[in-house]
């Protein structure tokens, strides 16, 4: 992709972004411009020194799921590995189930809170926010290689870029970065081209791909994340936001 | 990369008496036996000799899966537990246990196809399998402790997503009628005490690992979602049971229950069930509701969800929430399993206050549940709660048990059906407590010779159900006249084969049934309308093979044979057909070892000829026909003394049945005078070894 057509791209989200009935508060504003100067002159400067991706559009759409509808049969984690990838691998899917399956997102700790099969039956979907700016996976990949998909804006894995060091799993609070094992890269949900394959296999409905809607203060996170954003990268931060 | 796809690759050897462990090449060694029950037939054979006993160090346990295990094949979450066989009487013989669950996938994700287990540990201990890393654990604090907490003490020190197969308290006392536990409520019968008897408490499987699909993925794509879109509800019902919108029939024996109005009531808010039209293949996991199928409409107030195996949209075990079970018996109010498992604590009884679908049978089912499950107790597809109605109410407890301990149970509670009895029996069965409960713990067969009553007895009830060697009949005339006879004489438990029943139960009108029958086995007198059979004809005698084959088969592949075959389907533009090749092309995709139907069954019909040649080596005997393939006397009788052949009954005539053997002998190329597999039958599938085998003990016809 051109330094030109990325410009003219994210000038266009921009546009319609200010376009839309959406109204901006003060800090939204100052975010969207921001992000979008520090895109713009990223663009500017190539060829000279790469500098550092920051991700400011939101994506279109996301996958989102009803805990009382899952029946724990995880043909959403074997739909998504399998048809994208040639195998059946739940700890690589980028829907993941099997982790609340037994006892719930507290774990086999949970005594009488329990969810899940062992627990009162409660079956929590982790799924990818594709999380608006700042992107946490994105931010801690000290390569760049997790960009925006130019047909859903999820935030992808870029196979080329990414050298496996795994530090985006670090970053994300909800663990939803996953790793392929035998590429030795990491891989997150690309949310199908828009057609995700997990909402087509869910046998319950459990699961729908809706428009994007922000879910990343509502859903709680899972851990505390550890990685660590490069010097670069935070300087852009600062950059931006003290505007 | 691994030439195929499919298989883990390695199977895992543990000898727990020695400590030493070591893998085999699954592909190198037990490909042409594809796994599962192959595998543990293979293995018996091979490494077990005749006469060694169910609880000898000597006898081997083999957790097998096969090449679909894992995979999003819809119905692929079973394991086959192979061993000799505690309760098979007056001998043990080979025979398997079946659990569901999520155990199967996450073998393979460990990287395994199987796990043999050899040898005995000299004190209580735990396998540890995690990703490759094998350990064996002492289990010494687990010992005594419910199937339960033992699984979620191993899944604190494995992690939230291991699955643990534990046994409880029944296997640790080397109850024969025992089972192993995986994922709550997944069991396999008759194997708890084997690993008991091996000091083994549990088996605790983690793996992060893949299963390579060798096929192109689109293909691959497209199989499955052609698989499912066959799929009806659980044991392959392809139409309602009540009429919907969409359907062109309807049965009212079908499991499948979804329709507008019916509620999962105790999902937070309620979900409807709704019309599940079966083009929308977004709404399987509705169509089936075991717990209503079993309970009545009373159940669907208590349903949670329904839960099953990996991979499997159909979920035939009901999760139920019934709030007032934690006050009055001091139970946990959410509670699940299916069928036989969900009803192990109504069926004791005879009578209910409320009836035998009032909320007293349903909340004995719940007490039964929490009870049978943790202490890790089997029911013999029934026989024991069979079994025990009988003993009490002809006496025979009173007379075989010393007036105090007989005394010392509440039978006014039992007689009034009160649940809070099953307090008083269960942990005494898992504990052998006392002679009443030691006696039942044994099975049928061990059961009838320590209390000295004669099998002929039980082979004449009508009402026990009693098939032979200590087990009861498994979908046979009653489901499907002489195929379901010929398919209970072939096991050495109950036959667990539901290639036939899912057919002729599957709730078509018998007209589409027998265009359908057709195409699968010739012609359309392979089926009857139930309770309404007609003289044998060499058609169902290629049924029962094929039935037989297909269970096989699919216990090898790890496909569920209580959902599958999928030769029908609910989709009218189909004219209602399913696709016989549909395990083929699976199988061909995943492994990439293309095999057609035909070549695929040879396999099957392969590994079914192993685990006769391991009957017939083990039994000392090739008088199969008169010595093993026997058939109880109440099939032949009628309560009414309605004649064989008129409608209504499913009395079968005995030279009719005569005429079937002869038939079904014939099919398989066996010897019909001693029901004996040829030489050329070993030869043509590969097994001339074994004929050698059997030739060199006198045993080949």
């Amino acid at each position: 992709m051109s330094g030109e057509y990325q410009k003219h791209q994210v000038l266009e989200k921009a546009l319609n972004f200010t376009n839309s009935s959406h109204s901006l508060s003060r800090r939204e504003f100052l975010i969207m411009t921001g992000g979008i100067i520090v895109a713009v002159s990223a663009l500017e400067a190539r060829g000279a020194k790469e500098p550092p991706l920051i991700i400011v559009d939101q994506a279109e759409g996301l996958v989102i799921a009803d805990a009382t509808q899952c029946v724990g049969c995880r043909r959403c984690e074997l739909a998504c590995t399998e048809f994208n990838d040639g195998k059946a691998s739940p700890t690589m899917a980028r829907i993941k189930i099997g982790r609340n399956l037994n006892f719930g997102p507290k774990g086999p700790y949970a005594g009488l809170r329990a969810q899940g099969n062992w627990g009162n039956g409660l079956i929590i979907q982790d799924l990818c926010k594709q999380c608006p700016h700042p992107v946490p996976c994105a931010n801690a990949c000290p390569n760049d290689a997790i960009v925006v998909s130019p047909s859903t804006g999820a935030r992808v894995v870029d196979p080329n870029k990414c050298t496996g060091c795994k530090m985006c799993q670090r970053a994300c609070p909800w663990e939803m970065m996953s790793f392929d094992s035998d590429t030795n890269k990491a891989t997150k949900c690309f949310l199908c081209e828009g057609n995700p394959k997990c909402v087509e296999a869910c046998p319950s409905g459990a699961l729908s791909y809706v428009a994007w809607r922000d879910l990343t203060d509502k859903v709680p996170p899972r851990v505390v994340p550890t990685a660590v954003v490069s010097p670069e990268k935070a300087q852009t931060c600062i950059d931006c936001h003290k505007k | 990369m691994a030439k195929y796809g499919g298989w883990a690759g390695k199977v895992l050897r543990v000898d727990l008496s020695t400590g030493r462990m070591s893998t085999d090449d699954t592909v190198e060694q037990y490909k042409d036996y594809l796994g599962g029950t192959g595998i543990g037939y293979k293995v018996i054979w091979d490494e077990v000799q005749a006469g060694t006993k169910p609880f000898d160090p000597e006898n081997k346990i083999v957790f097998g899966v096969g090449p679909l295990a894992g995979t999003g094949a819809p119905c692929n979450g079973r394991t086959a537990i192979t061993t000799l066989w505690p309760t098979c009487w007056p001998r043990p013989l080979v025979a398997s246990g079946h659990m569901g669950g999520h155990f199967a996938a996450e073998l393979k994700y460990a990287g395994y196809d199987a796990i043999i287990i050899e040898g005995k540990a000299d004190h209580p201990v735990w396998l540890s399998v995690m990703d490759g890393r094998t350990e064996i654990k002492d289990a010494r604090q687990l010992w005594g402790q419910g199937i339960r907490r033992s699984t979620i003490e191993i899944n604190q020190q494995m992690g939230p997503e291991a699955t643990v197969a534990a046994i409880g308290q029944a296997g640790e006392n080397l109850v024969p009628m025992s089972v192993v536990m995986n994922s709550y409520s997944h069991s396999a019968g008759g194997v708890g005490g084997v690993m008991g008897s091996k000091n083994l408490k549990a088996i605790g499987v983690r793996g992060t690992g893949s299963v390579r699909i060798a096929g192109n993925k689109e293909e691959w794509e497209k199989a499955i979602k052609l698989h499912l879109s066959l799929l009806g509800a659980n044991n392959q019902n392809v139409v309602p049971n009540s009429p919907q919108p969409w359907a062109e029939h309807y049965n009212a024996g079908s499991r499948w229950m979804a329709s507008a109005g019916r509620r999962w009531g105790a999902s937070d808010p309620n979900i409807d069930t709704g019309a599940c039209e079966p083009h929308n293949l977004n709404r399987i996991a509705y169509r089936t509701n075991n717990a209503a199928f079993f309970l009545g409409d009373k159940a669907w107030q208590y349903t949670v969800r329904g839960n099953g195996c990996t991979a499997c949209p159909i979920r035939c075990h009901t999760m139920l929430k019934v709030p007032a079970v934690a006050a009055k018996y001091g139970i946990p109010e959410v509670g699940q399993n299916t069928c036989v498992g969900l009803l192990f604590g109504k069926a004791f009884f005879k009578t209910f206050p409320d009836g035998p679908r009032g909320q007293t049978a349903i909340e004995a089912c719940m007490v039964g549940m929490h009870l049978a499950d943790d202490l890790g107790i089997w029911e013999n597809y029934g026989q024991l709660q069979r079994d025990f109605q009988a003993l009490y109410y002809n006496g025979i407890f009173g007379r075989k048990v010393a007036e105090k301990e007989f005394k010392s149970y509440s039978w006014d509670k039992y007689e009034e059906g009160d649940p809070t009895f099953l307090f008083e029996l269960l942990p005494k069965i898992a504990n052998k407590q006392g002679e009443l409960a030691t006696a039942l713990g044994l099975g049928t067969g061990y059961l009838l010779e320590r209390w000295g009553i004669p099998e002929q007895e039980w082979l004449e009830n009508h009402e026990l159900l009693y098939w032979k060697f200590g087990h009861p009949k498994h979908h046979s005339n009653e489901d499907a006249g002489q195929c379901g006879v010929i398919i209970n004489t072939q096991y050495n438990r109950d036959a667990q084969c539901h290639s036939h029943s899912n057919f002729t139960r599957n709730g078509l009108p018998l007209e589409v049934q027998k265009r359908l029958a057709v195409e699968l086995w010739g012609a359309p007198d392979a089926v009857d309308g139930v309770a309404d059979f007609t003289p044998m004809n060499v058609y169902k005698a290629k049924m029962a093979k094929w039935s037989l084959l297909r269970k096989e088969l699919h216990d090898c592949l790890s496909l569920c044979n209580w959902m599958g075959p999928w030769v029908a389907s609910p989709l009218r533009e189909r004219d209602y057909r399913g696709e016989d090749s549909i395990e083929s092309l699976l199988y061909s995709l995943a492994t990439g070892d293309r095999k057609s139907r035909q070549e695929l069954d040879q396999v099957a019909e392969r590994i079914f000829l192993l685990h006769r040649a391991l009957t017939i080596r083990d039994m000392g005997t090739k008088e199969m026909r008169t010595k093993h393939d026997t058939i109880p006397h109440w099939v032949f009788a009628d309560p009414k003394d309605r004649a064989a052949f008129s409608k209504g009954t499913i009395r079968m005539d005995r030279d009719d049945i005569k005429l079937a053997m002869d038939m079904y002998y014939e099919e398989m190329a066996w010897d019909k005078q001693t029901g004996s597999p040829t030489r050329e039958t070993y030869r043509r599938l590969g097994l001339e070894t074994v004929a050698d085998e059997l030739a060199k003990r006198g045993l080949l016809t």
